[in-house]
């Protein structure tokens, strides 16, 4: 695999990773592959070099130079240095690394003096949320919903911060501090001053736009959808619009309309609760998938506090009785939504650190066979499976090379397909939630690249040698069948006739009392016939061994023993019939061999050893001659050894000279 | 004396049946299948089958499935196994307990009527009838230090016609000498390849067999 400087990198926090001119030409596109998306890239006239930047965590962090077409990762966005594409060396950027496409610099973790602040702001936002909440008429209890205010207060500015470092890049974690402290600024409306009492007011129904922002930006802290657009700018809209109205409108003394105003604020947040509801469920139909539990729950808490704020928005309006109960319930669920989402994150982390890890299975230039263990620690999936396409097959195979079909759906399984060059190389079967993680999938097959292309001309190379096997065995069973053929011919044809002739004949000249010279010449014809049928007998058992069919191995070897030049022993200890491709090349190798000891080997005795042990058909031919058999002699040995091993057998000679001959055929027969 | 026959060329049965009739037997049953003839042997308990080893419906071994039946299921019916090849092996399977009432011959020696009209009967009352070819093959087997090489051509001639089932008397017969000098030549041929004389002549044909094969 064309890496350069994978070795030297972690040792050297600033590594030369090669001189940008000894890459070949066609090479030029060059991709850095940052598998933990925290490095920082330098570049400078001709050389390529790459800056570690230790941050959060102490893992050892690999990074690679890959040339794109060779690792085969597909060029998402071109990374722009200082705002102006480079050609050449350092213009890829991955698929693989798609948050590294981000202009430099843009997104440091923030720094501790500011998380501390934030911490205490916190904090302080918190305890004075307690205590205007206090103030407030929030019928029983309401040190209940104090407690509430400064618990959502906390639990997002805090996870918000945690979420802020973790992924700087993601702006979803400044979302959430910004929304962790909306809750507190509202209940200004409860304070004693009459500044900070408007604020207050004019804050006081932001809050629930900001939960619904935070949900519908999850997880990237963008929204994406122009739905979840839609829906939170007509929240801001409704807020600030509203707001404007409702101060005019108490400015101009007008206390009822603005209260009315309040009112259908109110509502139409209700109404935008219920909206982006709508799109979350959308959101998770359109996936087409199940997420993952954790996943699961986190949207459902959404669900149920966006309900939650619609129900106690519009309750709240009306002043139904019971509205503290269903406003409890709303803040404890927005309060938990946080915790979830920190879990989602730190998820998101051990993921990456998994590609890490990968990285390193990949630098040790894997095994096709370790491949797939590889990716299954990757995606954290030990059921998943690792198939590669093979073209001319069409189908798709293990490393094998043995055909596998693709999970149908319904099936509990996923299929995720592997391109590299526009063409198919690959695909995993996997557990359905892998998907729910879909960067993790690209970096993880995209980076294994070229270890996937070995593992496919291996997989290739089986199905074809399975593929050769395959078709010597037909050949072999074809020509077995076609003689098997002829023999059953002459048998029910030809040598039938014949008999029934002689028979004839023998009546005729049992008729024939008193014409000796008839009878003789009868008698003739008889023995003419007799001769034919003893040289058709030979023909017919040279053509095809029917004995072996009819009667099995064991009742065959008899004969061939009883019929060789020499004393042999015979020992078969075979329980019952085998298959019969198996049992006619058993007998083919003791008669073959039984006809070189005849020929060649100038032998005293032979022995002959049948035997079945752990489903493998052993057959022997040992003979006290000569030895110094040549295998390649004749077609008698290699035919053998053909025949032998298209059953997937093997046969083995030893001959040394002066030594007698050893013929072994191992058949396995299960 | 009755007969049944299974063989499946219907040219074969035909001149099989009329060859034994022409010789008194009377035909019970012409069958074409192994299964046809287990059922005909029951109705009509002949006292011999004659078995075409090859039958429908997979022509492998289905007649000397029917031929071992009959042996055990009905000990006195004697069964006589046709072949277009004899193979030593099936010789020893058909022989295996006792070469009383059984016959195993080419399908060539039909035409020898005499001979094989004298062989049916033969294994109907109870003796045996063992193909030449077998006899010949066995005898020729190479074995170390053979004591068959010990015997007078005239002693080897007499052991092939004991293997293949002849009476004393159809030895006597076959090689023209009195019944007396067929005895002496049995007694000499068991001295020399050092068997126990046994008593019955069908029983002294499996001793033959098995020495000849060990």
């Amino acid at each position: 695999m064309p890496v350069w400087g994978t070795s030297s990198c972690r040792a050297s926090p600033q590594v030369r990773i090669g001189e940008a001119s000894q890459l070949p030409k066609h090479e030029s596109t060059i991709c850095l592959v940052d598998c933990d998306f925290q490095y920082e890239f330098a570049h400078d006239r001709d050389r390529i070099s790459l800056n570690h930047r230790s941050i959060s965590t102490k893992r050892p962090r690999i990074a690679g130079v890959f040339h794109v077409p060779t690792v085969g990762i597909q060029v998402a966005e071109e990374y722009r240095w200082g705002g102006r594409p480079e050609k050449g060396v350092s213009t890829a950027v991955t698929a693989a690394a798609p948050s590294v496409a981000e202009p430099r610099d843009a997104h440091r973790a923030p720094h501790s003096l500011v998380v501390g602040s934030i911490v205490l702001a916190g904090c302080a936002a918190a305890v004075a949320g307690f205590a205007l909440s206090l103030e407030g008429e929030y019928g029983r209890a309401p040190h209940v919903h104090a407690s509430l205010v400064a618990w959502i207060t906390l639990s997002y500015v805090l996870c918000g911060l945690i979420a802020w470092q973790r992924r700087p890049e993601s702006g979803f974690g400044p979302l959430m501090v910004a929304a962790g402290f909306a809750p507190a600024l509202s209940r200004l409306s409860e304070a004693n001053s009459e500044p900070l009492q408007t604020i207050g007011e004019g804050l006081l129904l932001l809050p629930p736009v900001l939960f619904l922002h935070v949900f519908l930006a999850y997880p990237s802290g963008r929204l994406d959808r122009r739905p979840d657009r839609f829906v939170v700018a007509a929240g801001y809209t409704i807020v600030f619009g509203f707001d404007l109205v409702r101060l005019s409108l108490a400015g101009a003394g007008q206390d009822a309309a603005a209260t009315m105003a309040l009112s259908a604020q109110r509502a139409s947040i209700a109404v935008l609760a219920l909206v982006a509801l709508g799109a979350l469920v959308s959101r998770r139909r359109s996936s087409g998938r199940p997420f993952r539990p954790s996943r699961e729950l986190l949207v459902a808490c959404f669900a149920l506090a966006l309900v939650g704020l619609g129900v106690g928005i519009v309750m709240t309006a009306v002043d139904a009785p019971g509205t503290y109960v269903i406003r409890w319930l709303a803040f404890g669920l927005v309060g938990t939504a946080p915790v979830l989402l920190l879990i989602g994150h730190l998820r998101a982390g051990l993921a990456r650190s998994a590609v890490g890890d990968f990285f390193v299975d990949l630098r040790s230039d894997p095994e096709p066979s370790e491949l797939r263990d590889a990716l299954a620690r990757a995606l954290r999936d030990p059921s998943l499976a690792l198939v590669y396409w093979l073209p001319e097959f069409g189908t798709y195979a293990d490393l094998n090379g043995q055909a596998v079909a693709l999970p149908g759906p319904g099936e509990g399984r996923a299929v995720t397909q592997i391109d590299r060059d526009g063409t198919h190389v690959a695909a995993l079967l996997h557990d359905p939630s892998a998907e729910d993680e879909p960067k993790l999938l690209d970096a993880v097959t995209a980076a294994a690249g070229i270890a996937l292309e070995n593992g496919r001309l291996h997989a290739d190379l089986r199905a074809r040698l399975e593929e050769l096997r395959g078709s010597r065995a037909r050949i072999v069973d074809a020509a077995q069948k076609e003689r098997q053929r002829l023999e059953r011919n002459l048998h029910d044809g030809a040598q039938q006739r014949l008999v029934a002739l002689s028979l004839e004949l023998s009546l005729i000249e049992q008729k024939l009392e008193g014409n000796p010279g008839a009878r003789a010449q009868l008698d003739q014809a008889r023995r003419e016939i007799a001769a034919s049928l003893d040289e058709l007998r030979e023909i017919a058992r040279g053509i095809y061994p029917a004995v072996v069919t009819g009667h099995g191995l064991a009742v065959a070897l008899e004969q061939l023993s009883a019929r060789a030049s020499v004393p042999v022993r015979l020992a078969v200890e075979v329980g019952g019939r085998l298959p019969e491709p198996i049992e006619v090349a058993g007998y083919y190798v003791v008669s073959e061999s039984l006809t070189n000891v005849g020929k060649y080997s100038q032998a005293s005795s032979a022995t002959i050893e049948v035997s079945q042990t752990n489903g493998v058909l052993l057959v022997e031919v040992t003979d006290d001659g000569v030895g110094g058999a040549d295998t390649e002699r004749g077609t008698g040995l290699r035919g053998l050894a053909d025949r032998v091993e298209a059953l997937g057998g093997r046969l083995r000679v030893w001959s040394p000279k002066g030594g007698g001959t050893r013929v072994r055929a191992e058949i396995p027969c299960e | 004396m009755r007969v049944a026959i299974a063989e499946d060329s219907v040219l074969l049965r035909e001149g099989l049946a009329r060859l034994l009739e022409e010789a008194d037997f009377d035909v019970v049953a012409r069958c074409e299948t192994a299964d046809e003839l287990l059922s005909n042997v029951r109705s009509f308990a002949p006292d011999v089958a004659i078995v075409d080893i090859r039958l429908p419906p997979t022509h492998n071994d289905e007649g000397l499935q029917a031929a071992l039946e009959i042996r055990s299921q009905h000990p006195s019916i004697g069964v006589l196994v046709l072949s277009q090849y004899v193979e030593v092996g099936l010789a020893l399977k058909l022989l295996a307990e006792s070469a009383e009432g059984v016959g195993y011959l080419l399908k060539d020696r039909i035409s020898d009527v005499k001979e094989f009209v004298a062989a049916v009967r033969r294994v109907a009352d109870g003796g045996s009838a063992l193909d030449p070819i077998i006899v010949s093959t066995l005898i020729a087997r190479q074995r170390p230090g053979d004591p068959i090489s010990l015997l007078t051509p005239r002693e080897r001639e007499v052991l092939e016609l004991m293997a293949a089932g002849s009476s004393n008397q159809g030895i006597a017969d076959s090689l023209v000498i009195t019944l007396r000098a067929v005895e002496k030549y049995v007694s000499s041929i068991f001295g020399k390849l050092g068997l126990p004389s046994t008593g019955g002549e069908s029983r002294r044909v499996l001793a033959v067999l098995l020495y000849l094969r060990s």
